[in-house]
């Protein structure tokens, strides 16, 4: 069965491990012991101790925080329960003018501000930007994931969670 | 089962019992066990790869066959192996989208009755290139022969080739203009066209004289009537070794094995749950001379798309919200959608193991009626599907990325494919003759990002994993224009921690004719047609046309002056506008115009790919060698990375690591300072949701959706805490 070490795992989501390697491990056959592996490697690098579920994003997790399964960012910033949206309590900024697309499209020809707006969702603590959004005046904001945390562990993963009292 | 002969059953009883087989036992025409697997895995593995070694030399043989450089150069062709119920076993490399249009193909010719008429027999050839019967689009014809042994059906071969003319209303295949079937081209409907393994005159005749430039769909017909025999001559040749008997179940277990993997792919590889997101195209197409008033001729196409993976490995894609279908030529059908997901899980899922329909029978689309996933219409043009296809299946590779970011799979992550803008041409050719192509050059976009490094420049596109632009020289033997420039446009993928890939432009200058006309189509207008993905931007997709009419580039030539071979980088005052004196055209949307002349220069410009993750944490290092090769400016690097440069003795980009810091933290700054909170937008923009304050096309989008979708009527409803019929005036 194909498993790499932990610091492999680590340079591999570090964007660091050389690309022949990183290549062969894509053309190789899965490592089934990935994802603890891959959590205990997130576990290091954030800063706080509750332990981490699943990953939803580059710097959000879901974690256990005391009774509850919150989305938290990097930086330690809970967005609450996650089973609810982290994006309706993240920071915003909208760009919906000629003007605030240009910043970010420099030289090519720019959406129509009344077609379409850039959405971007922060964390209002240390102002990661988690995700943009594309989408016409008026779509309503997307709920990215909702993962079934309980069926993964439970059926998947051979683990299954410890009942939790909130967000369960 | 070993004892069971071939069925005796005719062939319409036996698709039925399969089908029955698997709604009884879930498994594919009833095989619970796989026993030929167990007994001899080794022979059973061993024999897999010999039919797919038939099937990439039938591929690589058809191509020297061919005279079109859409198959010669770029490989616009794949073939495949079927069972007779006309189930994929397997398949070439290539555009593998049409592995499972093919199935439907040969399905509908059994559920309609072709065992007594037309007939099929040995030496049989039946050709389609209906979206409706099975295929994307009408350029995409199909040829298949049945395989018989021992005087019993005992397989198909089939083989396509994405042709570059299908003689439409406008030249080339995606035919842009076509606004209902009868405008598409020459349509060839479940149609035996050979027997005795030859192709009849009369069908020959009749493409000979219904397209601009038969030669590429005649030539590739040859190329692929060889490559179905020689599948198929390889196929009775294993059958004479292996015996009738395993044969025909190990073909089965075949499929039922890759519906097992990708099962189980599914559980190994991503996370149960509920996945969502969504993608917009603009169609613009007022004012434009051809186009017939038969509907709105602009519009604003919403895609939402809802993934649901089950605890079972299942995956589930469900396209309703979305727009319904219209009068334009990106209508798509189910065997179109079908194809889309069946393309996407081979690079993405499949990639090992037995790759063949039995991955495709291991999910499952839901495909609102009406809508253009599902038109209920069958006059309905889908020559240009690719155009929603392509922005709907990126939203499908952003949705799995996601799952196999939560299940650490980083490396698989992928932010997606974008559209591919096409340009096709017709007219008089710069041998005086008659002539017509699509101009394949577009198989070769950037693409999005990885979850760990930049995506790849100029160099993927979602319908062929193989992709490839093709020389310069062979499209210029081709065409009536002549390359004055082919550039990587400076960024022009998502930005990002790891940028999208890059697109390239090219610049063409007019030769030798003086009617060509030139069309474009699958490039979105006033929206961005894909996005990023863990805080990357969408990749810049709205670009206009830009072109000189009447130029004194002949003059500037004779004088030895500076030439444009680009659009340049300042969106205000192209390069052409500096270089060039002459009529210039800005415009947006399909190119659809009067005819251009010797001495009118034109470019056409492709998708870059979307970002991945937050643009400040982006590698300065990487950032320097990206603005020393021209894949993003220094300016990109400063204002939107936070990167800032130095330069060496020599003049070369250096990044300088401290003031780099020091930048962005300040921009981290300014942005805690910009953004407010969510809630706080929300109640502001609700006001003017209420008051349905949007462009007519936007509300006329979401009317649409509202119309068609009690889901996006709820959903709507709820997120804004307002009656979305009421808001947009729907019954
Ligand atoms: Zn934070």
């Amino acid at each position: 069965m194909t498993s790499y070490s932990k610091e492999v795992i680590a340079d591999l989501v570090a964007g660091t491990l050389p690309w022949p390697q990183t290549r062969r491990i894509m053309s190789a056959y899965k490592d089934d012991d990935r994802f603890f592996k891959y959590v205990a490697v997130l576990q290091d690098r954030v800063g706080w101790k509750d332990p981490i579920l699943l990953p939803v994003g580059d710097h959000l997790f879901i974690c256990q925080s005391g009774d509850e399964r919150v989305t938290k960012c990097e930086c330690g910033h809970s967005f609450g329960d996650y089973r609810k949206n982290w994006k309706l309590k993240a920071a915003i900024i909208v760009r919906d003018s000629e003007e605030s697309l240009r910043e970010i499209y420099p030289n090519s020809d720019l959406p129509d501000p009344d077609w379409m707006e850039i959405r971007e969702f922060i964390c209002p603590e240390c102002g990661t930007l988690h995700e943009v959004e594309a989408a016409a005046p008026g779509y309503p904001i997307v709920h990215d994931f909702e993962p079934d945390l309980e069926g993964l562990y439970r059926d998947w993963l051979g683990k299954p969670l410890v009942s939790s009292n909130k967000g369960g | 089962m070993l004892d069971k002969p071939a069925s005796a059953l005719r062939i319409r009883e036996r698709l039925l019992e399969s089908e029955r087989l698997m709604e009884e036992t879930g498994c594919y025409d009833g095989i619970t066990e796989l026993h030929l697997r167990n007994q001899d895995p080794l022979k059973f593995e061993t024999l897999h790869t010999k039919l797919r070694a038939y099937c990439v030399s039938a591929r690589e043989m058809a191509r020297r066959i061919s005279a079109s450089p859409g198959v010669r150069e770029v490989g616009e062709m794949v073939v495949a192996i079927y069972t007779p119920e006309g189930d994929a076993i397997a398949l070439s490399n290539g555009i593998m989208v049409h592995v499972h249009t093919m199935s439907r193909f040969i399905k509908w010719m059994i559920r309609n009755g072709y065992e007594e008429n037309p007939r099929i027999r040995d030496g049989d050839i039946f050709a389609n290139n209906d979206a409706f019967i099975g295929t994307v689009q009408v350029p995409d014809v199909m040829d298949v022969v049945p395989i018989f042994h021992s005087g019993k059906l005992v397989g198909w071969a089939g083989a396509v080739c994405h042709e570059l003319e299908a003689g439409g209303i406008t030249p080339g295949g995606d035919v842009a203009l076509a606004q209902e079937r009868f405008t598409e081209g020459l349509f060839v409907c479940a149609e035996k066209v050979g027997e005795n393994d030859e192709l009849r005159r009369d069908y020959v005749i009749r493409c000979e004289r219904n397209l601009r430039m038969p030669i590429y769909w005649v030539l590739d017909e040859k190329a692929k009537v060889a490559s179905c025999i020689d599948m198929r001559e390889s196929v009775k040749g294993l059958i004479d070794e292996i015996g009738l008997d395993y044969w025909m179940q190990v073909s089965k277990e075949f499929i039922e094995e890759g519906r097992r993997a990708q099962l189980a792919r599914t559980r190994q590889l991503t996370v149960p749950g509920i996945y969502r997101g969504h993608t917009f195209y603009g169609h613009v197409t007022k004012g434009k001379p051809g186009y017939q008033p038969l509907g709105d001729p602009d519009w604003l196409y919403n895609m939402p798309i809802e993934m649901e993976i089950t605890s079972d490995g299942k995956i589930i894609m469900d396209f309703e919200g979305t727009q319904p279908w219209g009068y334009h030529s990106m209508n798509c059908t189910p065997a179109g959608m079908d194809g889309g997901m069946f393309v996407t899980l081979t690079q993405h899922m499949n990639f090992e193991g037995l790759v063949n329909d039995g991955a495709w029978m291991a999910t499952e689309l839901k495909l609102p009626a009406g809508t253009w996933t599902n038109p209920d219409n069958e006059m309905v043009a889908t020559a240009t599907s690719w155009a929603l296809l392509l922005p709907a299946y990126g939203v499908f590779q952003r949705l799995l990325s996601r799952s196999f970011i939560a299940r650490g799979f980083v490396e698989e992550a992928f932010v997606g494919q974008v559209n591919s803008p096409m340009i096709e041409m017709g007219g008089q050719s710069q041998y005086g003759t008659p002539f017509g192509m699509a101009h394949f050059e577009c198989a070769a976009a950037g693409s999005g990002a990885l979850a760990i490094k930049d995506g790849l420049d100029t160099a993927y596109v979602g319908w062929n994993p193989e992709s490839d632009m093709g020389n310069i020289e062979i499209w210029e033997q081709n065409m009536p224009m002549l390359y004055i420039g082919r550039s990587i446009v400076p960024n022009s993928g998502g930005a990002g921690k790891y940028r999208g890939g890059c697109s390239f432009l090219s610049t063409w200058l007019v030769s030798k004719t003086d009617h060509l006309r030139l069309v474009t189509s699958e490039h979105s207008s006033r929206v961005f047609d894909n996005g990023g993905l863990c805080g990357g931007y969408p990749a810049p997709t709205c670009q206009k046309h830009r072109a000189v009419r009447d130029s004194n580039i002949f003059e500037l030539a004779e004088n030895g002056a500076p030439l444009a071979h680009h659009t340049g980088t300042n969106p205000y005052r192209s390069e052409l506008e500096v270089r060039l004196e002459g009529e210039h055209v800005t415009l947006e949307g399909p190119y659809i115009t009067a005819p251009h002349k010797t001495g009118d220069v034109f470019t056409h410009s492709y998708n870059g790919g979307g970002g991945y993750g937050d643009v400040l944490e982006r590698d300065p290092v990487k950032t320097a060698w990206d603005v020393e090769n021209g894949f993003l400016t220094k300016e990109a690097a400063e204002g939107i990375f936070g990167i800032v440069l130095d330069e060496d003795e020599e003049g070369f980009p250096v990044a300088n690591i401290e003031a780099t810091k020091r930048h962005r933290a300040d921009m981290r700054a300014k942005r805690l300072a910009r953004a407010r909170p969510v809630s706080e937008w929300i109640a502001k923009e609700r006001e003017r949701v209420k008051a349905a304050d949007f462009a007519p096309e936007v509300k006329k989008m979401y009317a649409s959706a509202i119309k068609l979708s009690p889901r996006f009527t709820r959903d709507f409803s709820t997120f804004w805490d307002v009656d979305a019929k009421s808001t947009f005036g729907v019954e």
